[in-house]
């Protein structure tokens, strides 16, 4: 027997759960279908598990600080076993929360594996039931899978994926740390706050502007992790340990350590869920889709991980609200233009917007600022004074181009210049508002003001400290 | 350096030079109007795209040129040491500058932001671009999408007019007034007047009553709790064309003779059908009336005002009946009916109805409205 569906959302992770609910606030009724646990990979392996790791290491790195100012605690010492422990109890909260939500929101939850057997059919495949249904429309949010390169072998036991890092239950000596984006940073900056040696071998340069790129580096450094960009991983072999030769512009050099984590990049798996029998149209190995998230294939859309872009759940968020409402009869758009980039490195770094040298090879005629985070009295009162803010601005006009951070706070100080950045923004438009006092914001707007050289708190020097 | 025609709308490939707004040596800043071109489906306007200096023209007025040919030659002026515009020119064909919610705003109507020329500082898209857009631009032509029952967009000016009018009706409290006006003599007038429409007729007449109630070309301003009583006579005229309603707008009618409105009625309204309007001449109305007489077929109608105005009046189809006269006798008259609504919250029925009055007077007896005559 087919049962008959309206919309069916395949995959219950970020993408997912949101269009599902979107859907259902809209009047659609939708079935969600997820063969794992609800929340994917980013609640249960990745964003959540890597930022309980990273909150952990920072706030570790707070002890010496908060005993300075009259904490007493005694000695400490770091038990991964109770932080394994803590993490799980946290996701699985989260995830009872998400649950709730799809019941209270009306979406039906079905488990099983879903596939797609006709342009308008799937079924559902869960242990010995298989059920039939019919859909009008289907999103497809399956995620996408984690790609390594084939030259390492992931089977050493001293050789981990990104995941696998995680979840550690020992803090490892000696780690090398290869990738290509910011959760290598993360990973290696948290191991070496626990006290790692760390290694970072980058495969490209630090995807930032240049001055956050020299900042981060002298604070990686600091922190005592060793910053290799532009790498290629030549070798490894493990024998109670891992020994990887690499290449960089300086020449070809090996490392030792007693592990290596190999972060890997996103990519999409077209053969499952019967997605091969769809003949959907295809670019760069992704699923090709409009601007609302219609595939090739009218009534099937797609959103995340499984289209073309950065495997973002942030993009697959967005892409799950867009698609539900453009199946709900209204219009939407993605544009990724100004979409921030983070780490959750301690101190944080957050970017949107172009780099100075995006916006000059965009045909801007540019002025910048910097402004550094000792120079904002509540940054001072925290002993959290590492880091800068730069601001990319057209000459003439001010129109913000860029907003890039590495400092306190800079996570949710970036939400300030990604609305500035969609609303079109001028310097004025930043710096007329009132910011609460004393906060980190008051650095942003000092930032701005410099553009002018009109940071109040910031020494003049004979010459204008302005480019 | 050169400035071109670019692309200015959809599909255009040339346009006509209309008129340069500049001279040689002229000292123009950026956005400045350079000269005005003439595209198959509206007027527009080239701006500066830099400080500087008008060094000569590469065509004349009259030329018809295509799409990338050089108009004229600047030169660097006195204030172009300031940001290098070529840059920016640049940059503009990169980065739309527009707020999420005026993106919306053009989504929702099927608008490409690119087709979009912002009024706003430094060159800013805003919410009212993209109406005036939808003014001047004719929607676009879709393929209606696959469902069981066949479906014709809602979206572009037929959106844009639904908007328009459940705000007008869920914002003012309607009140609809109707009469009946013997046009006979009227009729009789314009047998021997043929160069003025009856259309021209009615719209001065109105103007002349808006002059005695002035209360009807005003505006509602709540939060300051008063009414501005307007003295321009910007009168709107409802075409009904093939996209739906355009009222293009007859300006400062208390100051023109019949025949400067006769002429401007019938040069709007060929613009409205050939949607060559630009948006100043389909904005800015302090009353709007609408003949629907010339269709046939309406005896009465509840028009709805078109916000932030106070009224508006219809005209329908005007019949012969058998009327019975001051002596009780049948006689057959020409008769037309004519519907105003109106804010209440603004006037009244009383009011309303010695307004409907003075017109009859003036429709029925052509002559008195001669001696309201500038």
């Amino acid at each position: 027997m087919v049962e008959k569906r309206d919309l069916m959302v395949i995959g219950g992770g970020p993408g997912g759960y949101h269009a599902a609910l979107r859907a259902a606030q809209l009047g659609q009724q939708v079935t969600l279908i997820e063969q794992g646990e609800i929340g994917g990979a980013c609640l249960n392996e990745g964003c959540i598990p890597s930022k309980i790791l990273t909150h952990f290491a920072s706030e570790f790195r707070k002890q010496g600080h908060l005993q300075k100012m009259g904490m007493v605690m005694g000695e400490t010492s770091i038990d991964l076993a109770r932080l394994k422990s803590y993490r799980e109890e946290k996701i699985q909260g989260l995830r009872a929360g998400v649950e709730g939500l799809l019941r209270s929101g009306g979406v039906e939850v079905m488990k099983g594996a879903a596939s797609f057997l006709s342009e308008n059919r799937i079924g559902i495949e869960n242990g010995h039931q298989f059920s039939l249904f019919e859909f009008k429309q289907a999103i497809v949010a399956i995620g996408g899978k984690m790609e390594y390169p084939s030259r390492i072998s992931m089977k050493s036991p001293f050789v981990l994926t990104e995941r696998e890092a995680l979840t550690m239950t020992e803090i490892p000596e000696e780690l090398i740390v290869s990738g290509h984006d910011y959760v290598a940073i993360e990973i290696a900056a948290a191991y070496a706050a626990l006290g790692s040696a760390v290694t970072l071998l980058m495969e490209g340069r630090l995807p930032f502007d240049q001055a956050i790129e020299r900042e981060m580096k002298r604070l990686l450094k600091k922190q005592k992790v060793s910053v290799t960009t532009e790498v290629t991983i030549l070798s490894v072999s493990d024998d109670g340990g891992v020994e990887v030769d690499y290449e960089s512009p300086t020449g070809t050099r090996q490392v030792n350590g007693t592990h290596l984590v190999v972060c890997g990049k996103s990519g999409a798996d077209l053969t499952c869920a019967g997605l091969d029998r769809l003949q959907l149209e295809c670019e760069e190995g992704k699923i090709k889709v409009d601007g609302e998230g219609r595939t090739s294939i009218p009534g099937v859309w797609a959103i995340g991980d499984v289209t073309p872009g950065p495997g973002l759940a942030i993009k697959a968020i967005k892409e799950g609200k867009v698609a539900a409402e453009a199946i709900a009869g209204k219009t939407g758009e993605m544009d990724l233009e100004w979409l921030p980039a983070i780490v959750h490195m301690d101190p944080p770094v957050a970017c949107a917007g172009w780099t100075e040298e995006e916006a000059k090879d965009r045909g801007y005629d540019v002025v910048c600022s910097e402004y550094p985070f000792r120079a904002n009295g509540f940054a001072a009162l925290k002993e959290e004074t590492d880091g800068m803010i730069k601001i990319v601005s057209e000459k003439g006009t001010s129109l913000i181009l860029g907003i890039h951070m590495i400092g306190p706070g800079a996570v949710e100080l970036i939400s300030t210049g990604v609305l500035g950045l969609e609303m079109a923004a001028r310097a004025e438009d930043f710096t007329f508002p009132l910011y609460p006092h004393p906060s980190s914001n008051e650095a942003l707007m000092e930032a701005l003001e410099e553009l002018t050289g009109h940071a109040v708190h910031l020494q003049r020097r004979k010459k204008k400290a302005v480019r | 350096m050169e400035v071109k025609l670019h692309d200015i709308g959809e599909g255009m490939t040339e346009a006509t030079i209309n008129a340069f707004l500049v001279g040689v040596g002229e000292q123009v800043r950026a956005d400045q109007p350079l000269v005005e071109v003439q595209t198959d489906k509206m007027t527009a306007e080239i701006p500066a795209p830099a400080n500087g200096i008008i060094k000569g023209f590469s065509v004349k007025e009259g030329d018809t040129i295509r799409v990338g040919e050089t108009v004229l030659i600047m030169g660097a002026g006195k204030e172009s040491v300031a940001p290098k515009r070529t840059s920016s020119a640049t940059a503009q064909s990169t980065r739309i500058l527009a707020s999420p919610y005026t993106r919306k705003l053009a989504r929702d109507a099927g608008i490409p932001l690119e087709k979009v020329r912002g009024s706003g500082p430094a060159g800013r898209i805003l919410d009212e671009d993209i109406q005036s857009h939808l003014l001047v631009e004719p929607l676009p032509k879709e393929t209606p999408e696959r469902t069981e029952a066949d479906s014709i967009p809602f979206r572009g000016r037929r959106k844009q007019i639904a908007s328009k009018m459940v705000r007008s009706v869920r914002t003012i409290p309607h009140c609809t007034h109707f009469e009946e006006i013997d046009v006979t003599e009227l009729l009789a007038w314009k047998r021997d007047v043929t160069d003025v429409s009856m259309g021209a007729f009615f719209i001065k007449a109105l103007s002349v009553c808006l002059k005695e109630f002035p209360i009807f070309n005003g505006r509602l301003d709540e939060e300051q709790e008063c009414v501005h009583l307007q003295h321009a006579h910007h009168i709107g005229v409802a075409v009904d064309t093939e996209e739906g309603l355009i009222v293009p707008v007859i300006r400062h009618v208390e100051e023109k003779t019949l025949k400067g409105i006769q002429k401007e009625l019938k040069a709007l309204t060929n613009k409205a059908l050939d949607h060559t309007l630009t948006a100043k001449e389909a904005t800015g109305g302090t009353f709007t009336v609408s003949n629907v007489g010339p269709l046939g077929g309406s005896i009465g109608a509840t028009p709805i005002i078109n916000e932030p105005e106070v009224a508006l009046v219809s005209f329908h189809k005007t019949k012969k009946r058998p009327m019975v006269n001051e002596a009780d006798e049948i006689v057959i008259r020409s008769i037309m009916n004519v519907s105003m609504s109106f804010d209440h919250r603004v006037a009244d029925g009383g009011t309303a109805v010695r307004f409907t009055n003075r017109l009859r007077d003036f429709i029925e007896k052509p002559g008195i409205l001669l001696m309201e005559m500038i």
